[in-house]
């Protein structure tokens, strides 16, 4: 099926060194378009309608950011700063177009930032509901109505049922070969670590999936050849909002932990869920997006938000819940406490970690983690 | 020394009216009960001195102005005096709301209301310290100290079982973030039926008011099943009425303030908006208010008396007031000649309601809210910010731009910088005041002064009119 012998897992991670990369780079040369979006809450699936394709925005390596906090201040989560600071070194000049949610605070001060500052041609914000319900889908169907129309009055593509649908079904495709890869962590001794498959879920992200395909198809049969995991101390479940560095889950499994399970953002669940197709592509994709509970964003569903963490806790064997956030999240930073007493009523145990975007404070880390072991008895 | 004593003599009389407004109403509640309740909830301490204010506002101010402070004031204690009313004599109608939902609806459908947000905005005005041990009991629950200290201080009163007992709860996803999920803790911490109205970002245009109308009527058949309150059309209507009489005064208010020098000014403009059109739309006590405001300012016009003595300089403050030195601009008359024309909160630019029908007065009440200060600006796009400030700049006749940089806000934080360069663009000069809004631990009353006191020396080169009153202020 795959004819690439010299393929190796590296691959995935060279991918997340920098904004732009090798496969966004050939995909440019055949014409493809890349269009930035920097929340879960932006469909993705609509950015990958050809020629256009998604790339979830980034700040790897950013150095600080000292220019982004005259403008946002210092006290806004530190992706939002990371990701005007590279904005403004002119270090995704590569994108055709950007793509926001007004998900939250710092998303919508970050786009209107953005937009004074950068003044990118098609910057396009997306109003999402808070809730479910019927009401709330038709204003969401209408708004990515509205953010078709805009794509394609400013680039060469066609929003058909056709297209759409096909985009629909590239996406579900992808995305079951990328859970089925997350599902074998439910096994007793994975045969991957939480790094290995959040570099498989970041890389898909911000890489062409047509190039992607086949690497993730090499990598899943490289992983029948490899035995389990079994020297970790206690397998974990990740929980909490935007985490696109590799270098914090690492740090945990250096530790001792292994990542089983990821409910964040930029994580695999429930991001990897089929679209149902029902006939009207957009109000599908809508719904699609909207059902997701996972951010606290959706004012009505910390009782569904927590259901669906027990429930992964049993699929995946899950011994204890790191809760991480950005500093400065106001939804995950209220969340976070409500989040760990409902669970530790539960009897689960959790520890919550507030961080910064970029790696920092690892030694901490790697105390409060090996703290948390011993406090399970692991 | 004339002028020292009349000002005295009105500042005893309002004092003594006020008290008879609190007194009845402890009488009422009966001692055992008050002295319980006091226990049961701490805060009451604080809230029954509300007649305290008296003593900020009226300091050596001109008479009309000083006699405009004290009517809104007692206003306030009256207003006060009937919502602790609700609280204890018809616990059985009462809901917890969240303050951007304006209670138009609630009153009409006969519930009471115990606006969660109240005590954090009304107590520091009235004690400056007294949020903070609601403040520390959220963060020793785990809440980030970083999070606005407004639903810090909502979240601790409610973490320390200090609130009355309510049927339901009513909240929206404004004004903010942190506003907003402090209703999930609320909600998990009180386990009532709960009901979250959700207002569109992009709220401009019919599309925005047609979801926001739909809302609202969700709002109404949902409170019809979880609470005694059934709506009443023509309440609404006579409510909507009064309101927009209420507004009409409003307006006619601010064409004095746009005269230069103002004939009324500060808190006869800033605060009566806060407390009406927040906690009291459309009862005839509130449009009465504004009209003897209204009347005393057309009388200092007619004699073209300036409500501040030596207005020197006009200014615009933009987010929440400073509450915890509520009296900033009493002390800034005094100090530089500073008169508070317009506030972000007061301005608003759709203040009517059309009562023709249930649909329309639905849609006029969406229109509000949508366009709500916090909705409009902390949480709306830049552009509606940046528009209405240079707007109401040149209106009034504006000389200065006051930001009340509350360190909690992030929405208003991440604005600084854009606004710092359309001041400059535009020649506003601008001060951004580092504080926090609930918290004088942060920032305290001295610091707050030391600030105002670079930016009057600095930027405005001038040097304070009354020296000796030092660094303090006081």
């Amino acid at each position: 099926m795959n004819n690439d012998k010299n393929f190796q897992p590296q691959f995935f991670e060279d991918l997340l060194a920098e904004p732009m990369n090798c496969l966004i780079e050939t995909s440019a040369e055949q014409g493809k378009i890349p269009i930035g979006y920097t929340c879960s809450y932006v469909p993705d699936v609509l950015l990958s309608v050809d020629p256009l394709i998604p790339v979830r925005v980034r700040a790897p390596g950013v150095p600080g950011t000292e220019i982004a906090d005259i403008y946002l201040s210092s006290v806004m989560c530190s992706y939002t700063r990371s990701v005007l600071e590279m904005a403004m070194d002119d270090r995704y000049q590569f994108l055709q177009g950007w793509v926001f949610a007004a998900s939250c605070d710092h998303m919508r001060r970050l786009y209107d930032n953005m937009k004074y500052l950068n003044q990118p041609e098609l910057i396009h914000i997306l109003d999402v509901p808070h809730r479910q319900g019927d009401a709330s889908l038709a204003w969401f169907t209408d708004e990515l109505n509205l953010l078709v129309d805009r794509l394609s009055s400013h680039h060469p593509v066609r929003f058909t049922q056709d297209s759409l649908s096909r985009a629909i079904t590239e996406h579900n495709e992808f995305f079951a070969l990328l859970a089925s890869i997350g599902e074998l962590r439910k096994q007793k001794y994975p045969p991957l670590t939480g790094t290995e498959f959040q570099a498989l879920t970041l890389a898909s992200l911000v890489a062409p999936r047509q190039f992607m395909l086949p690497k993730l198809q090499a990598f899943k049969e490289s992983l029948s050849g490899r035995n389990g995991i079994s020297n970790f101390r206690a397998r974990l479940l990740i929980v909490g909002g935007q985490m696109d560095n590799l270098g914090y889950i690492r740090t945990i499994e250096s530790s001792g932990g292994l990542v089983v399970a990821d409910h964040f953002c930029t994580g695999s669940i429930p991001g990897m869920t089929p679209i149902s197709m029902n006939g009207d592509p957009i109000r599908d994709i809508a719904a699609h997006y909207l059902d997701r509970i996972s951010c606290p964003r959706m004012m009505e569903a910390f009782d569904a938000r927590v259901e669906e963490i027990m429930k992964s806790i049993e699929a995946y064997r899950v011994d204890g819940v790191v809760v991480e956030f950005i500093k400065f999240c106001d939804t995950w930073g209220i969340e976070s406490g409500l989040l760990a007493g409902a669970l530790r009523k539960k009897g689960i145990p959790v520890l919550c970690i507030e961080r910064e975007y970029m790696l920092t404070g690892e030694g901490q880390i790697k105390t409060r983690i090996q703290a948390f072991f011993e406090s399970m008895g692991k | 020394m004339k002028h020292k004593l009349i000002n005295y003599a009105v500042y005893c009389q309002y004092r003594a009216v006020t008290w008879m407004k609190i007194i009845p109403f402890v009488l009422r509640h009966g001692l055992y009960d008050t002295v319980r309740d006091l226990r049961r909830y701490p805060w009451l301490w604080a809230m029954l001195k509300v007649n305290r204010l008296l003593k900020k506002f009226g300091k050596g101010r001109t008479p009309r102005y000083q006699r405009a402070s004290y009517i809104l004031i007692s206003g306030i204690v009256s207003g006060v005096i009937e919502m602790l009313g609700n609280y204890f004599f018809r616990p059985d109608r009462l809901i917890v709301h969240e303050d951007m939902i304006p209670p138009e609806i609630f009153k009409a459908m006969g519930l009471t209301t115990f606006m969660a947000e109240l005590n954090g905005i009304m107590l520091p005005m009235i004690e400056p310290h007294a949020m903070e041990q609601y403040i520390d009991e959220s963060e020793n629950q785990g809440v980030p100290p970083d999070i606005c200290s407004l639903p810090k201080s909502t979240m601790g009163l409610f973490l320390k079982g200090e609130t009355p007992p309510a049927k339901a709860i009513v909240t929206s996803n404004l004004p903010c973030d942190a506003g907003m999920s402090s209703y999930t803790l609320i909600e998990q911490k009180l386990n009532l039926p709960t009901f979250r109205l959700d207002i569109p970002y992009h709220f401009k245009g019919d599309r925005a008011l047609n979801y926001f109308a739909g809302e609202l009527k969700r709002m109404i058949s949902w409170l019809e099943e979880n609470t005694p309150g059934k709506m009443d059309w023509d309440r609404l209507r006579e409510i909507c009425e009064e309101r927009n009489r209420m507004a009409e005064l409003e307006m006619e208010l601010w064409d004095l303030a746009r005269i230069r020098p103002a004939p009324i000014a500060g808190e006869a403009i800033w605060l009566s908006h806060m407390w009406y059109f927040n906690l009291m739309p459309g009862s005839p006590e509130a449009t009465g208010i504004f009209r003897k405001i209204l009347a005393l300012g057309k009388q200092n016009l007619a004699e073209g008396v300036s409500a501040v003595k030596n207005e020197k300089y006009r200014a615009l403050l933009w987010n929440p007031p400073l509450i915890h030195f509520i009296d900033l601009f009493n002390w800034a008359e005094d100090a530089y000649g500073v008169s508070l024309i317009m506030d972000s909160m007061s301005f608003n630019r759709l203040p009517f309601i059309d009562t023709t029908s249930q649909a329309a007065m639905l849609e006029g009440l969406g229109r509000i809210i949508m366009n709500g200060p916090m909705a409009r600006h902390t949480r709306g796009p830049a552009e509606n910010y940046m528009d209405d400030i240079f707007y109401i700049h040149k209106q009034f006749d504006l000389d200065m731009l006051w930001v009340a940089g509350h360190i909690g806000c992030k929405n208003t934080q991440a604005l600084n910088g854009i606004l710092r360069e359309k001041c400059r663009e535009a020649g506003l000069p601008l001060l951004i005041i580092d504080y926090d809004l609930s918290d004088p631990r942060i920032v305290p009353r001295e610091g707050i002064i030391s600030q105002i006191d670079h930016f009057m020396e600095n930027i405005m080169k001038t040097k304070r009119l009354n020296q000796k009153a030092g660094s303090t202020g006081e």
